[in-house]
């Protein structure tokens, strides 16, 4: 196999059709319909399934009947289309099916806009659904790893049967650059739990309801403990010129590219700058930062996301007290530029680990602790 | 509350927004507009009293370009957000301006029980057959077979006939019109409005980007008339553009197509009554090109609103147990003390 020049989006779905995706399900939703008219085509010539579904409630239904008849199934949307599958999402959880979602973020709340954002990682991470619980949510920084990523996504959701999103955004999505796809992968067999006729076997069933209490608990205390075995087997995250870095600047997918870049540029200065690029958005690189922080050579964190500070949360609880993190973000669809990153970082360096009142009062900045 | 409204003579240039109108040139689109802002001044409600809410799609930029109150709302969700709106302010004229992505696939839902509830309003589906904010993916109206960006082979599902999803939701007011047809559908609209309970209309809109031929010859001023019927209450069911054919009733309770002359004359058809529901049904599955395609008042009942349903119930509750006492209402119910 060799580089092609692909896109975002397109990248994405060959890569699930090349792990295996046998059905895919979706609603037309800005910036992410390539991905769906991929795989109408792409999908029929494999004599697999593609179905465009009256909304994004129909398409996760679809899926969770589709990953219930132990197919390997996929949705895609963007937030708004996210945010309406909630309840479909707690049920496979909760009836411990696997399933994929691509999730090519779009400026919120409500229509907001088509720009990119970063603006669903609390949806994604904290509450895609009620209950106890978080899906494994993975977050690409340019193609090759989306399609890496997509790949994966499919066999995290077959062991640990349970739910995956893969977090683009609009650049990520629409932007091309080379990259290698996978070999084509054959189908997978259905797994024994699966509906797939009786026959001889016990009947299987697939449901999420424990009606007495201490059957809910126990289910639960089964999934708390498949999600502690997650957190501690699947982190996954870049470290970038951090064997030295006194500053450090953590951010995820687009923006951690972004960051890069302005690493880069602050490192030919000679400024002992690094990247913390979480990759597994949940499970969070949380033992990770915060040994970095204990390392005793950091002076200071910068957040930087299209958000107005999401992630922020879960690196300040990671870090902890005795090292300062600061945040600089962009909002509603803009994409910050990587000379500003770079001066926020080098304002950092240069007010020895904090931030001054400029950035910090500036339309951009945000105030922290 | 109420004050006394000095009665305004607006126009047309009244109801027109100062937003550039962003919709594709030639867009059936500007059609349906223009309609609009040329109606609405002759119905006489001030412009304060007016609402549109749409959902998202092409035609749901509609309210931005009305010089009227309006709501952009979410995704299918216009009909549910028109019904909070209509039953906390029925002194409100409420338009809905949704279309066949909007209205049948995400909201399809929505639009059956805002209908079947008869909630005072008006509801204007855009039809066009395809999806064209996304670029060109086939919708629920979308004919079988149709090739699409998301139908590479074309489509392999039925499409939904909104008309008679709105005659089977029970709507009290069910038209159709077509954007070229202007004077046809300035009517239409007119004759939603002055309808009191829920108003449907499905106009076939024309997506020059995406779905151009849709419409073939029902778009073409000259030949139009030879492929629309334009249903009249209480008149024979004669189309044309010599005005020399006419739909009847065969014997098997068909609609049959038959030209005037020796064999048949005006007496053979069927006089159309718009309170008959049986007669809608069957004009409803009327499709061109075995047909003409039926255009007009489609069906028109009276009935109680929900608003009025609403407001008689209270009534009746008040008149039953006097006005609401919260004291008396926790003691109404099964009490016991624990001692
Ligand atoms: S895409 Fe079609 S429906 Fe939308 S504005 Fe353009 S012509 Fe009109």
């Amino acid at each position: 196999m060799s580089k092609e020049l692909l896109k975002g989006n397109i990248a994405i779905a060959e890569a699930a059709v090349r792990a295996g995706c046998e059905a895919y399900f979706g609603y037309p939703i800005t910036p992410q319909t390539e991905l769906l008219e991929h795989m109408s085509s792409r999908m029929l010539e494999l004599g697999r399934v593609f179905l465009q579904s009256e909304s994004e409630v129909a398409a996760i239904n679809m899926v969770y009947g589709a990953a219930s008849a132990g197919a390997r199934a996929m949705t895609s949307s963007s937030s708004p289309g996210i945010s309406l599958m909630q309840e479909g999402l707690s049920y496979i959880v909760g009836s411990e099916v696997p399933a994929v979602i691509v999730d090519v973020v779009r400026g919120g709340p409500g229509l907001g806009n088509i720009q990119p954002s970063q603006g669903d990682y609390n949806q994604l991470v904290k509450s895609a659904g009620h209950g106890d619980y978080h899906p494994i949510v993975l977050a690409p920084a340019n193609i090759q790893e989306a399609i890496d990523l997509t790949v994966l996504a499919f066999d995290l959701a077959d062991v640990y049967r349970t739910l995956v999103f893969v977090v683009a955004d609009g650049t990520l999505g629409q932007m091309m650059e080379p990259a290698e796809l996978p070999p084509m992968r054959a189908l997978r067999p259905r797994p024994e739990w699966a509906l797939t006729g009786k026959g001889e076997r016990p009947q299987n069933i697939i449901s999420s309801i424990y009606l007495s209490a201490d059957l809910l608990e126990a289910f639960n205390q089964k999934l708390q403990a498949k999600l502690a075995l997650i957190a501690q087997r699947e982190v996954r995250y870049e470290a970038y010129q951090l064997e030295d870095a006194e500053y450090v600047v953590v951010a995820f997918g687009t923006v951690g590219r972004i960051a890069k870049t302005a690493v880069q540029n602050l490192r030919r200065q000679g400024i002992a700058v690094g990247l913390f690029r979480p990759i597994t958005l949940w499970p969070f690189p949380e033992k990770q930062l915060s040994e970095l922080a204990d390392s005793g050579r950091i002076k200071a964190f910068l957040v930087t996301e299209m958000n107005a500070g999401q992630m922020l949360q879960d690196v300040r609880l990671a870090v902890g007290r005795d090292v300062p993190v600061h945040f600089y973000g962009r909002m509603g669809g803009v994409v910050p530029m990587p000379e500003e990153i770079e001066t926020a970082l080098a304002e950092l360096v240069n007010g020895n680990g904090r931030l001054p009142k400029t950035i910090l009062e500036g339309k951009n900045g945000h105030p922290t602790r | 509350m109420s004050t006394n409204t000095i009665p305004l003579e607006l126009t047309r240039k009244d109801f027109v927004s100062d937003q550039t109108v962003r919709w594709c040139p030639g867009c059936g689109d500007y059609a349906i507009l223009a309609q609009m802002q040329k109606t609405l001044p002759e119905l006489g409600i001030p412009r304060e009293k007016i609402v549109f809410i749409s959902g998202i799609g092409c035609s749901s930029r509609f309210p931005y370009y009305m010089n009227t109150y309006g709501i952009h709302s979410i995704h299918g969700r216009a009909p549910t957000l028109a019904t909070g709106l209509a039953v906390t302010n029925p002194d409100l004229s409420i338009w809905v301006i949704t279309g066949d992505g909007d209205g049948l696939s995400i909201g399809g839902n929505h639009l059956l029980h805002v209908m079947r509830r008869n909630v005072n309003l008006n509801i204007i589906l855009f039809n066009n057959r395809v999806y064209g904010l996304t670029k060109g993916q086939y919708s629920p109206t979308s004919r079988k077979g149709f090739k699409t960006k998301s139908s590479p082979m074309g489509t392999i599902e039925q499409p939904i006939n909104p008309v008679a999803i709105a005659l089977a939701s029970e709507a009290t007011f069910v038209a159709r019109s077509i954007d070229s047809h202007t004077q046809h559908l300035g009517e239409v609209l007119a004759a939603a409005a002055a309808h009191k309970g829920v108003s449907f209309v499905e106009v076939y809109q024309n997506c020059v980007i995406f779905n151009p031929d849709e419409w073939g010859p029902l778009e073409d001023r000259r030949e139009r008339d030879d492929h629309m019927i334009y249903l009249e209450h209480g008149k024979p069911m004669v189309f044309g553009r010599n005005r020399d054919k006419g739909v009847r009733l065969n014997e098997r309770f068909e609609p049959e197509v038959v030209q005037l002359g020796e064999q048949y004359t005006v007496d053979d058809l069927i006089v159309y009554d718009a309170r008959s529901k049986a007669l809608a049904m069957m004009i409803s599955s009327m499709e061109h090109p075995y047909f003409p395609t039926p255009m007009g008042v489609i069906r028109q009942v009276s009935a109680p609103n929900y608003t009025e349903g609403l407001m008689a119930q209270i009534e009746a509750a008040q008149a039953q147990k006097g006005k609401g006492d919260l004291h008396k209402l926790y003691r109404a119910a099964d009490l016991w003390e624990v001692k």
